[in-house]
């Protein structure tokens, strides 16, 4: 036989063991693993997403949000290294920062495509993270992470909100933002020294009257630096007039993929440990 | 006596001769892979840097789609991976199969079109991905439509190598061909397959990021290390002018290499929701790899015994062995970041991100960094412009890469017990390891300075604006004995027709 | 004993028998072709008269000595 022919035979056998064993055996022992029911009159789970839910999975898919988040929830038994107070080494940190009820399994993922289970966790585990917060928490989060947490190193994802003038009335899906999140989208806005007078110029009054009667201090002496920094605060804090924040369809998606995201909160048989 | 000396010589002018031929015939093609590989090499670096400043500086460039860090990172990765790393990977197999089976190269114009093939496709990763076509799958981040065209580029180039492989003229088979054999069979199947079984027909939930981790690894392990291994088992010993240590551990390696490596790539879902055997017979794999990468460190280090002082004069070595040396060192890693108590606490942190660094930058990087500095001269025939320059990029390199592995590894592991511990905020993690990240930007920069030195040199020499070749050890060494005037100048002999150079 | 077990079963020697082929067709090869015959000659496929062993093939720009012997080291090396 020809040389180049045996060390071709010789690299693609053993290319190969490891493809039977890695890749083939697994798919066949997993790819028609069926949903889980209990009594047939029961719903299925998992079960695939749908409409907005798994266009919002393309956003995230796209932005490679699976670069700082995993989606799954390890082992009771997982992770040990941590000292309790009283000195035992426990395990199972994934499920005690509350991040899941139970450790996932492959049949969690059986309709995911692509499968983000991810492989880095700069930012919290998102397997369950639709049982943890609202959807205007995340709408706010997305747009700008930092109005949350102000330590937070996520990107703000403003460019998939847009800014609109208000006519008639704010829109209820507008983001219940302060105006130092809102005049500069994705970043966090001051006024400097001399916009702040003339804005004090032009509607100091209104302000103070605001201030008074929302926060319920009384306030006699508005030129002491405190006073003047609790007002700047306090403006800050409230929505812009004029302009409102709203999702546009893109966050709506990405926003309704987080909060199906429940993949360690129903009980499976084999997920016991 | 004279007589033996003027024979000896002919010998010697003989096969400069045939050498210089070869890598005549190799410059076209090398070179258009080789200054491609270099321009990715610079986009990938900018656009690391770029999602390194973004991790520890969020408002940096935010509010645009396009550089948002997710895109940022799969563009990088893409880049780097398939752009600067592959491509090198194939220059270097061309002009190492060529020079080792010892014939010309054949059909350019095929090698033109899979290098062009092979860039179109890292273009269409590269930009689809910032536009909004990334796929979240690590490393197989590119949209579907480039696919084809690396398959049709890396093809290309696998049935090339074969043919010189069978147009061989040198008897034995050195081991560095064995590794590029080897490499360019893995490759097409390895990235065939798995696109197949993630995009094209895709498999069921975690069979998914399984087949990944396997590609993944594999494509370190059976493209990248095979020819970044074989690359430094040609330049270390003829550097040197000193042949390997052991040429039977070598062979050994590779066949250990060729059967454990591609078996260790599922610890990187170790504690995830898959089969538990899976992530277990991976770890057997990763720790066998101790045999291969002991045989090589062996051959690699024990050759340069008593040569270290060759370091300070030739500087394709300094970064080949730089390399080496960060082969065993980030092999050895590998093999102890796969077992289980280790895992449980690196996976999932930025300690994960400063081995793949050494393996890919430390390790495949600088040995193609000296495969340029040897080999583009002798296409060429030009000299190096500066050796300041190529002593800033040596050192700029070397002490980033050290520098981002060490932040990295000392940050990523206490990110990793601060995770496994419910009690440590998630703020108190973010916090502690900005820092480090900060550290890395600091140690990208360096890199990156460091590739714009290299990139400076290389355009100088391609452009021809700084001194010609004369002779000399880089290109073939003047036999002494000649006068000058019957010695062929080295252009003259890059520049002659073919048919003047035979014997 | 399940499917399951069985396939695990196979897959396990499927692959040992895989390796082990690939390793004994393509040993011997080299062995029948004489890739094993003689190591040092192996290892010394890649000099030739021109680039001999002894005779270091890199130097920066500016610090390339025009022949061998002007190289401090070249005795030490041809005393190997």
């Amino acid at each position: 036989m020809d040389r180049g022919m045996i060390l071709f035979i010789g690299v693609l056998l053993t290319f190969t063991s490891s493809w039977l064993g890695l890749v083939l055996f697994p798919f066949w022992q997993l790819q028609n693993q069926p949903a889980f029911q209990t009594s047939p009159e029961e719903e299925p789970y998992p079960r695939p997403l749908q409409g907005l839910a798994w266009t919002g999975m393309k956003v995230y898919q796209k932005n490679g949000c699976m670069y700082c988040h995993s989606q799954q929830i390890r082992s009771e038994r997982f992770g040990n290294w941590w000292e309790d107070p009283t000195g035992i080494m426990r395990t199972g940190g994934d499920i005690r920062r509350g991040w899941g009820t139970r450790r996932n399994v492959p049949r969690d993922y059986i309709y995911d495509s692509p499968t983000m289970l991810g492989t880095m966790r700069t930012g919290p585990d998102l397997a369950n993270i639709g049982s943890r917060y609202s959807a205007t928490w995340q709408h706010i989060h997305t747009y700008n992470p930092r109005a949350l947490n102000s330590w937070s190193i996520m990107p703000s994802f403003a460019f998939m909100y847009r800014k609109e003038r208000i006519v008639g009335s704010r829109s209820e899906k507008a983001l219940p933002l302060g105006r130092e999140w809102t005049v500069r989208p994705g970043y966090r806005w001051r006024p400097s020294p001399n916009e702040w007078a003339a804005i004090l110029q032009q509607s100091g009054d209104q302000i103070k009257a605001r201030f008074l009667r929302e926060s319920g201090q009384p306030i006699s002496d508005w030129t002491t630096p405190e006073t003047q920094q609790q007002l700047l605060e306090f403006w800050l804090a409230t929505p812009e007039e004029d302009w409102q924040i709203l999702p546009t369809e893109e966050a709506e998606a990405l926003v309704a993929y987080l909060l199906s995201l429940r993949k360690a909160e129903y009980p499976l048989p084999e997920a016991k440990e | 006596m004279a007589v033996t000396i003027l024979a000896r010589d002919h010998l010697r002018l003989q096969a400069a001769q045939e050498r210089v031929t070869i890598d005549r015939s190799c410059r076209g093609p090398v070179l258009a892979f080789s200054a491609t590989a270099l321009f990715w090499l610079l986009v990938g670096s900018l656009l690391a840097l770029l999602a390194s400043l973004k991790l520890h500086s969020p408002y940096f460039l935010t509010g645009s789609a396009i550089w948002t860090f997710g895109r940022v990172r799969m563009a990088h990765l893409q880049a780097v991976a398939l752009g600067w790393s592959s491509l090198a990977a194939m220059a270097a197999c061309l002009w190492l199969m060529c020079r080792l089976a010892r014939v010309e190269l054949i059909y350019p114009r095929m090698l033109y079109l899979a290098c062009a093939l092979w860039n179109v496709a890292t273009t269409l990763a590269v930009a689809g991905i910032l536009l909004g076509d990334g796929t979240s799958v690590e490393w197989l981040d590119a949209p579907t439509y480039a696919h084809p065209f690396f398959v049709a580029g890396v093809g290309l180039v696998t049935a090339w190598v074969v043919a010189t492989f069978r147009r061989r003229r040198e008897a034995h088979v050195y081991v560095t061909q064995w590794y590029i054999l080897a490499a360019v069979f893995w490759f097409p199947w390895l990235y065939t397959v798995a696109t197949l079984m993630i995009f094209w027909i895709p498999a069921t939930g975690v069979i998914q990021p399984v087949v990944n981790w396997w590609f993944n690894h594999n494509f370190l392990g059976l493209w990248l290390t095979p020819i970044g291994v074989g690359t430094a088992y040609y330049i270390i010993p003829k550097i040197l002018g000193r042949p390997i240590h052991s040429y039977y551990l070598s062979i050994t390696g590779f066949w250990a290499l060729a059967l454990f490596y591609s078996w260790a790539g599922i610890h990187h879902l170790i504690g995830g929701p898959i089969p538990a055997w899976l992530a277990t017979a991976s770890t057997v794999g990763s720790m066998m790899m101790f045999i291969p990468v002991i045989a090589v460190a062996i051959n690699h280090h024990m050759t340069m015994i008593g040569h270290f002082h060759r370091l300070k004069y030739s500087p394709a070595l300094r970064f080949t062995v730089f390399g080496a040396i960060a082969y065993t060192a980030v092999s050895f890693q590998g093999s102890i970041e796969s077992l289980k108590d280790f895992s449980e606490v690196a996976h999932f942190t930025h300690y994960t991100v400063g081995h793949a660094h050494l393996g890919a930058y430390g390790f495949v990087a600088m040995i193609f960094f000296g495969l340029y500095y040897y080999m583009i001269p002798r296409l060429t025939g030009r000299e190096w412009y500066s050796s300041k320059l190529i002593r800033l990029h040596f050192w700029c390199s070397a002490v980033g890469i050290t520098l981002y592995f060490t932040a990295l590894s000392i940050g990523g592991w206490w990110q990793g017990r601060m995770l496994n511990n419910p009690n440590v905020p998630f703020a108190n993690i973010i916090m502690y390891i900005q820092p480090y990240l900060a550290l890395r930007s600091v140690a990208g920069t360096m890199m990156t300075i460091g590739h714009i030195a290299f990139a400076i040199l290389f355009i100088i020499n391609l452009a021809g604006w700084g001194r010609q070749r004369s002779g000399g050890p880089t290109l073939f060494a003047q036999p002494p004995q000649l006068t000058p005037s019957e010695l062929p100048k080295a252009d003259s002999l890059m520049n002659a027709p073919v048919t003047q150079l035979q014997p | 004993m399940e499917s399951v077990d069985i396939a695990v079963l196979l897959t396990v020697f499927g692959s040992i028998l895989c390796f082990g082929s690939a390793a004994v067709l393509a040993l011997s090869w080299a062995f029948r072709n004489g890739q094993f015959d003689n190591f040092q000659r192996g290892a010394l496929s890649i000099f030739d008269a021109d680039e001999p062993v002894g005779e270091p093939t890199d130097f920066f720009p500016d610090h390339r000595p025009i022949t061998p012997a002007h190289d401090p080291q070249h005795e030490a090396i041809q005393g190997e």
